[in-house]
């Protein structure tokens, strides 16, 4: 033979880039590239060509995608994604959450990245969330005045958050790829995910504290909270506060008798409901605390008793011994939670002590437009990340979670469920088929010697971790210009992969890096899409040029991100330890 | 018949199995949560649902590939393509579906046959759980999917012949895409303005098409 078999795995990887470059369906090239190569490196020439081995490796691989039990949670949480998406109204969330930080510096800069980040706990769609923020916060930014660059900037860059907020799909992509625990995953992409979404905002803040100019206040009207006629009335028969106000007429509901509440004649049940709503504040609050307590302090101790109960089958005078287990909680973690705790109540009783009728009115805009969406993700997040169940099982839960709040919203019709579905079918097949293709190619790859070739050179190069970690991450970084994610994690990711061990770096760090990194791909001009989808929607006089130089800051700060997840890699990996264990 | 009826009737072949395939989906979201309730609620374990799971996923993703293909839907990149004009795309496509689709598919189709029927032949039951479900029919989606995909191809390749000859490309089925979201949200809004709302709706699926050629289509020039 004229050339050697690792050469032909790395005239593989070339032709998989070129070809991938003349945009050719990537699934059906990795399939052609696989069979062709792996025909030669089968080759023997005492069988008939159709008894070749490359058909059974094929169809093993194809048959793997099919039971592969990580990638089953994918149309799970895509389903999810996509009635999350035709449930929850996005303006009027943003209504909402704007108002609520009207006194805010750049409110609506504010808001928009809010919604972006919650947003980009439903659904993983960078063009569709980009457009219809440039639509709904885009156009009331340039008409308060804010500069062109912030507002494109904020938009941009909160549009490419999707991807990486739990639970996106790219992570359990990469954690079918690499083998690791879609769980411990999420748990490590959490704190980058909103650190980096703090980050931002940070930077929104401050700019727009040291030069008010960019970000002019909304004038006086634009803020002012429409406080409906009824709640007025209301405080006037019972008291300016409207908690005092409603738990009074709870007490004596006939004073409030002939007032109409939202359009409808007054009923006790009304008066019940709304209380509710007054009381949402206290309830999350409580409720957080009292999650946090009870998986610190109770479930972990439980499970400690439950071992030494095992240990001692004889029962008897272990008792004693067994009840000062408590080392699993330390001092730290009570001193801080009672800060914590007495903070959030003073916070409570001023906020119920000020309860003026637009503050009510704006809990309650709050609660219907945020909280669906809100309790959902949070539910399901909890369920995976407390272990309680496994990633595909809360998928599948959240994906039922998901239509029953959207069909009690009166959100979702026929049409739309065919439409997520059919949604769902389309992009599940997209992303499964590249995984089948992948799976071809690289098991090829291999055997041709290519990876292992590969392995040696970078060996060879004799680079610190550190030099690894910057020359991988700057790879992906530039891949992640022209290329989607879906090829990135799927077709290049696993070329890093064994490298990592010689490094001992950890795989779920080095994912999350790269999670993080594409975000910064996805945000750097000329090649990023998201400014295009803005540009579609902005008005003429925005040039595209406004917009890439608005998100430049956001690339940057993108980077700090990952030199601090790098410089402290507690921040990724502490959650997952803690949940989990080493 | 005409080309454009055979390239219409394919295109409805592939989406039909596809459409009705996608809802396995439901399937597996009821599947997994009655076997939730059971497990955690009831504390009554099911040992299939791994398998039965795992088909209605396997055979969900297969099926539908034929359908995704119609839809133009396979990720592919469209960093330089989407810039190109017309004819030199289906030149490109045309010769790749030769070098690459055909071989792959027909190699899938093959050897998932041959899969298949050793499965059938020794009447397979899954591994995974002692007195496992039968998984011959589960084996079986692999040469009927490729079958649709390969099918499914040749209307692809069709179609890069017509644009060849017309400079222009064929249409297809119209059917539900991602950016359609953007109508959805918008016609609910409260607090967007009439005109803008409209022109952003009739816009969208322009802004996505020139969002992917990343301004190099022409007319998005600043």
């Amino acid at each position: 033979m004229i050339i050697s078999e690792p050469m032909l795995g790395l005239l593989m990887l070339v032709l998989i880039v070129v070809v991938i470059m003349m945009g050719f369906a990537t699934a059906f090239t990795l399939m052609g590239l696989g069979i062709f190569f792996g025909y030669i490196a089968f080759f023997n020439p005492a069988e008939h060509w159709w008894q070749n081995r490359v058909f059974d490796l094929m169809v093993h691989r194809a048959y793997g995608a099919m039971t592969n039990d990580v990638l089953i949670s994918i149309p799970l949480f895509v389903l999810m994604g996509y009635v999350m998406e035709r449930g929850a109204l996005v303006d009027k969330m943003f209504y909402s959450i704007q108002l609520a930080f009207r006194r805010v510096p750049a409110s609506l800069a504010v808001a928009t990245l809010i919604v972006c980040t919650f947003w980009g706990i439903a659904s993983g769609l960078v063009g569709a969330v980009v457009v219809l923020m440039g639509v709904i916060a885009f156009n009331p930014m340039l008409r308060a005045g804010y500069d062109v660059k912030l507002a494109a900037g904020v938009i941009t860059a909160g549009g490419t958050l999707g991807i990486l907020i739990p639970p996106s799909v790219m992570i359990i992509v990469y954690a079918a790829v690499a083998g690791q625990s879609v769980v411990k995953l999420y748990a490590a992409a959490m704190f980058p995910g909103f650190f980096l979404s703090f980050l931002y905002l940070v930077y929104i803040v401050g700019w727009a504290m040291i030069n008010p100019k960019i970000a002019p206040r909304l004038p006086e009207e634009q803020t002012r909270i429409p406080v409906p006629p009824w709640i007025t009335r209301f405080q006037e028969i019972f008291s300016r506060n409207m908690f005092i106000a409603l738990l009074k007429s709870l007490a004596s509901p006939s004073k409030a008798r002939g007032l109409e509440i939202d359009g409808k004649p007054m009923t006790y049940w009304a008066l019940v409901r709304n209380f509710l709503i007054s009381l949402v504040p206290f309830l999350l609050t409580g409720g957080t605390l009292a999650l946090v307590w009870w998986y610190v302090v109770i479930h972990q101790q439980a499970g400690v008793e439950e071992v030494i109960e095992g240990l001692q089958p004889l029962g008897g005078a272990a008792r004693e011994t067994a009840a000062p287990v408590d080392k699993g909680t330390p001092f730290q973690f009570f001193l801080w939670f009672g800060i914590i705790a007495v903070l959030c109540a003073a916070w409570m009783l001023r906020s119920y002590w000020r309860m003026t009728g637009d503050r009510f009115q704006l809990v309650k805009l709050l609660t219907t437009s945020v909280a669906p969406l809100g309790i959902l993700t949070v539910l399901v997040l909890a369920v995976i990340l407390f272990g309680i169940t496994t990633a595909t099982e809360s998928a599948a839960v959240g994906a039922a979670g998901a239509f029953i709040l959207a069909f009690h919203a009166r959100t979702l019709d026929w049409k739309r469920t065919k439409e997520a579905v059919f949604l769902t079918a389309k992009t599940t097949a997209m992303v499964c088929w590249l995984f089948v293709g992948s799976a071809i190619f690289s098991a090829v790859f291999a055997i041709l010697g290519g990876q292992a070739l590969i392995e040696q050179w970078v060996l060879s190069l004799n680079m610190s971790p550190i030099q690894f970690m910057i020359l991988s991450q700057a790879i992906i970084f530039v891949l992640g210009w022209p290329l989607e994610w879906t090829e990135i994690i799927i077709i290049f990711v696993p070329i890093f992969l064994p490298l990592l061990k010689h490094f001992s770096i950890d795989p779920v760090l080095w994912g999350v890096l790269v999670f993080v990194n594409l975000q910064a791909a996805f945000l750097s001009p000329p090649v990023a899409m998201s400014a295009f989808y803005l540009k579609g929607v902005a008005p003429k006089h925005v040039t595209l040029n406004q917009i890439f130089a608005g998100m430049m800051p956001y690339m940057l700060i993108v980077i700090v991100c990952m030199v601090f997840m790098y410089i402290w890699p507690g921040m990724t990996l502490w959650l997952p330890t803690y949940l989990y264990g080493g | 018949m005409t080309v454009e009826k055979f390239l219409h009737t394919v295109d409805g072949i592939s989406t039909w199995v596809g459409k009705a395939c996608a809802w396995l989906i439901i399937g597996l979201m009821l599947l997994v949560c009655a076997e939730v309730f059971k497990r955690y609620i009831l504390n009554m374990p099911t040992a299939w649902i791994f398998d039965a799971s795992n088909m209605f996923y396997g055979t969900l993703f297969m099926m539908c590939g034929a359908y995704t293909l119609a839809q133009n839907a396979h990720v592919r990149g469209d960093f330089l393509y989407s810039s190109m004009r017309p004819r030199t795309q289906a030149t490109l496509d045309l010769i790749l579906y030769f070098v690459f689709f055909i071989p792959g598919i027909a190699a899938l189709v093959y050897a998932g046959t041959d899969y298949a029927m050793d499965s059938w032949r020794i009447a397979e039951h899954s591994n995974v759980t002692a007195d496992g479900p039968p998984v011959y029919h589960f084996k079986t989606v692999i040469p009927i999917a490729g079958a649709l995909v390969l099918l499914q191809g040749v209307a692809e390749i069709v179609r890069c012949v017509v644009c060849l000859k017309t400079g222009e490309w064929p249409s297809r089925l119209k059917d539900v895409s991602e950016i359609d979201v953007v109508e959805e949200q918008l016609a609910h809004s409260e607090h967007v303005d009439d005109e803008t709302r409209k022109a952003a709706i009739e816009r969208a699926h322009k802004i996505d098409e020139e969002a992917r050629q990343r301004g190099m289509g022409g007319d998005l020039q600043t």
